[in-house]
């Protein structure tokens, strides 16, 4: 066998890419706009990839099973108005309309999973169907009007500051990524997910619980979804019912520009991370650069589709290497 | 003999909606012992494996381990008891590590129980070594070759401690000489006690190493748990099939004076294809035998256009071609290639009958504006369905639900309806029983009558010996020689052999 050198270890790794044309950005929105690494920007760079790479997160665990969840904004959304309407209406005490909401999120993500692997249907009509209903039950309780009554420790979460321009929201953030990380890398229950991505009838055939696996994974996005709609709370300052309507691409761009293979099998939470931060970068060189915010959809098209690219072109000469 | 059977399955019986599968069988495995089943495709083997490994609960019928009658409610409780079994189709998840996908059953007493790598790769090692199997535990096993990922789902069983055994067509895609290795690991597991389970159509290999053997037909026993020792490969056929194989098939056919109908010169592809030489006549029937890994399929596919050819001359009918793709191959040159992997490869498994016999000639029967009657499709395909004796309920029928043989069958005839002049067959009887590869070879030779050149690939020396005027011996991407074919194994095999085993004794006294 021959012993692949260390840099073309290196460039096989799912981080390497993705890092470097974080680097790259970096480089070339520096020379364009010398202030882009000043504090302010950096906090608010901040602020949208703690969310986002949540949000991401909450995709990439599906996409390790070899499905798909549409209904991440959807329990993201329901779990933040669940949150700041508890407090508003109820009184509820903001840690435990917390833990209220994560809970109704990871119960969002069960219902998903029991759904899938009980009927056997897709896991694309299962959420595209609990989308509309979560979504639905969303604008019920609302009105489509947003709750104002979040408390002040919650506002005052949303803006504190960790150390320097690093704001607090990022640590929750980091907290799931090492979970996470811990989880898919060391856990065998993370394992068992990547198994079951991987080849399902194997793992099953090596008395893995695929039913149960599936359900774990759903209840895991379900979990992570909620957490970003928290997080937007306390970041927007208000209970806003449209939270969650515009999560869905992002949530698959980022672990695709990580190198997550869309058959299941393989995630990477360092390379999704990655793929959140390139995305916050562009939009920000284009507010930065005032171009107009509709093409910001446009190259975040162009990027998954680039990155499904490079993936394709790195399976190649993966196979061509071994022939 | 006294020992009393590890494991006995008693008057089993499997019903599927509509299908009577297994209709009272019984088998008794000894300790120490390689059992074979053997049977048709259809005969109830698969599904016999799954009541045995708790994947299907028998109707009816017992299953006793050690004497104790046990119920298997899944694939776990068969796993528990001691019952391991490697499948025909690869069970492994290529991105995890050896270690890890052998023991994945077992990767922690708790789902959140961090997994200690460093002491899964040495226990791993332990049954690496235990099959002298020479490999990193922590590789992870899509780097590894199919025999190598084999090796990998024994050690896995293996380390489950397992008492039964059942090894559903392990040698399928292996070469010979890895089979011989395989061959030596199972006598020794035997040797240890093991109760072995040999699931294969190569009868060769089942009078090699079994030493007692249940036939299947029909979903009832044609014999039960007989000592192989006194049964002859004949009497083996004659249980399987309940009539006598149509035996030295081979005949001495003159093609000389034909012309060539394809020819390779000096070729080099893309991929590491090095001189490679070689000719077919019209009415010729090619061998082309090497170990798996030789290049022979991509070698297929560079002369269909998929792999780029780099260096030499392709001549098809004596003109110099140059075929870029593999519409150009079969519409412009006349060439076919019935893939080894007709289930990814050379099916599409959802769609029917017709569309699956006629999608190569629709081009061809379009109409002006591109539209394409099933009336017209039918015309073609019908009579090669009906020449190939294909059995199916109706044209309309889904592929999927077929026999493999008789999905075999219609990837020939997709090539025939086309009217292709060079037929490339890549290992035609895997996965087909005896009956169907007999008619299959009767079929390749009327082919080859009729004026089609006909390459044949095939890692089944047997096969080989049956078939071909002339083969080609192949290894690491070249060719290694080429013998004219006399019919006699024995000579044929030794022959073959030396041409592979000539390229060793070269490269051993090249410098490295």
């Amino acid at each position: 066998m021959v012993k692949s050198s260390f840099l073309s270890r290196l460039s096989r790794a799912d981080w390497f890419g993705p890092l470097l044309a974080v680097l790259i950005t970096v480089a070339i929105i520096r020379t364009f706009s010398p202030n882009f690494l000043s504090a302010f920007n950096i906090q608010t760079l901040l602020l949208a990839i703690a969310v986002n790479v949540l949000i991401a997160f909450s995709q990439m665990i599906i996409i390790a099973i070899g499905q798909m969840n549409l209904s991440v904004g959807a329990i993201g959304g329901l779990s933040a108005i669940a949150f700041a309407g508890m407090i508003e209406v109820w009184g509820v005490p903001a840690p435990y309309a917390a833990i209220a909401a994560l809970l109704a999120g990871v119960a969002c993500g069960v219902l998903n999973g029991v759904l899938i692997s009980v009927t056997g249907i897709s896991a694309f009509v299962i959420t595209l169907a609990t989308l509309s209903i979560y979504k639905g039950i969303n604008l019920g309780i609302t009105h489509a009007q947003p709750f104002y009554g979040v408390p002040e420790s919650v506002k005052a979460l949303g803006t504190a500051a960790l150390i320097g321009p690093v704001p607090m929201l990022i640590l929750p953030t980091l907290i799931a990524a090492a979970a996470l990380w811990f989880l898919l890398a060391r856990l065998p229950a993370g394992r068992f997910i990547l198994a079951v991505g991987g080849n399902e009838h194997a793992a099953s055939l090596s008395g893995i619980s695929v039913r149960k696996v599936v359900i774990l994974a759903h209840a895991i996005s379900g979990l992570l979804a909620a957490c970003a709609g928290i997080l937007l709370v306390a970041r927007l300052q208000i209970g806003q019912p449209s939270i969650g309507d515009d999560w869905l691409i992002l949530s698959f761009a980022a672990p695709v520009i990580g190198g997550a293979v869309l058959a299941g099998g393989h995630v990477s939470v360092a390379a999704t991370s990655l793929g959140v931060v390139i995305v916050a970068l562009i939009t920000q060189a284009l507010v930065l650069f005032s171009i107009d915010p509709f093409l910001v959809q446009v190259v975040l098209g162009s990027l998954i589709l680039a990155a499904v690219g490079i993936n394709r072109l790195r399976q190649v000469r993966l196979a061509s290497g071994r022939a | 003999m006294n020992i009393s059977p590890i494991f006995e399955a008693r008057g089993i019986e499997k019903v599927f909606p509509g299908v009577r599968a297994l209709d009272g069988v019984s088998l008794s495995l000894l300790p120490g012992s390689i059992h074979a089943l053997l049977g048709e495709n259809g005969a109830g083997k698969s599904t016999l494996i799954k009541v045995i490994t708790g994947v299907h609960r028998p109707t009816a019928g017992q299953l006793l381990l050690g004497g104790e009658e046990i119920h298997l409610s899944s694939t776990h409780d068969a796993i528990a008891k001691g019952i391991g079994v490697v499948h025909q189709e690869r069970n492994l998840i290529p991105r995890f590590s050896v270690a890890e996908n052998i023991h994945l059953e077992q990767l922690g007493g708790h789902a959140l129980q961090p997994i200690n790598y460093a002491e899964l790769n040495r226990k791993a090692r332990r049954w690496l070594e235990e099959l002298q199997f020479d490999v990193d535990p922590a590789t992870p096993v899509y780097e590894l070759s199919v025999a190598k990922m084999q090796l990998v789902e024994i050690a896995k069983a293996l380390s489950l401690q397992s008492r039964v055994l059942l090894l559903d067509e392990p040698t399928a895609s292996l070469t010979s000489g890895e089979t011989d290795t395989l061959f030596t690991i199972l006598r020794r597991l035997r040797d240890n006690g093991v109760s072995l389970v040999f699931v294969s159509h190569k009868l060769e290999e089942v009078q090699e190493i079994c030493d007692r053997v249940t036939v299947l037909r029909d979903g009832v026993n044609a014999c039960e748990s007989q000592p192989t020792a006194g049964l002859s490969r004949q009497d083996l056929v004659r249980l399987m099939i309940g009539r006598g194989e149509n035996g030295g098939s081979w005949r001495k056919r003159d093609v000389a004076a034909n012309p060539v109908a394809l020819e390779l010169r000096n070729v080099a592809t893309a991929i590491g294809h090095r001189g490679i030489d070689l000719s077919v006549r019209k009415g010729e029937i090619l061998g082309l035998y090497g170990l798996v890994g030789a290049g022979r399929t991509e070698l297929a596919k560079a002369i269909m256009g998929r792999i780029a050819v780099t260096g030499g001359e392709v001549l098809v009918e004596g003109q110099q071609v140059r075929i870029t793709s593999v519409a150009d191959a079969i519409h412009r040159h006349g060439l076919g290639y019935v893939s080894e992997d007709r289930k990814t490869e050379g099916l599409v498994l959802p769609h029917s009958v017709l569309a699956n016999a006629g999608i190569v000639i629709w081009r061809k029967l379009a109409g002006f504006l591109g539209d394409l009657s099933d009336a017209a499709v039918q015309r073609s395909v019908v009579p090669y369905l009906e020449q190939l004796e294909v059995k199916t309920p109706s044209l309309a029928q889904i592929v999927g639900n077929l026999s493999g043989g008789n999905q075999q069958k219609i990837s020939v005839a997709k090539w025939l309806a086309a009217g292709v002049k060079v037929l490339i067959v890549d290992e035609p009887s895997v996965g087909i029983d005896i009956k169907t590869k007999a008619y299959l070879h009767d079929l390749l030779r009327d082919l080859a009558n009729q004026g089609t050149a006909v390459v044949v690939i095939t890692s089944d020396m047997p096969e080989m010996v049956a078939l071909a005027d002339r083969i080609v011996v192949m290894n690491d991407y070249r060719v290694q020689g080429e013998v004219e074919n006399t019919g006699v194994y024995d000579t044929m095999s030794y022959a073959i052999m030396s041409l592979i085993h000539r390229e060793e004794e070269v490269r051993a006294v090249e410098p490295a």
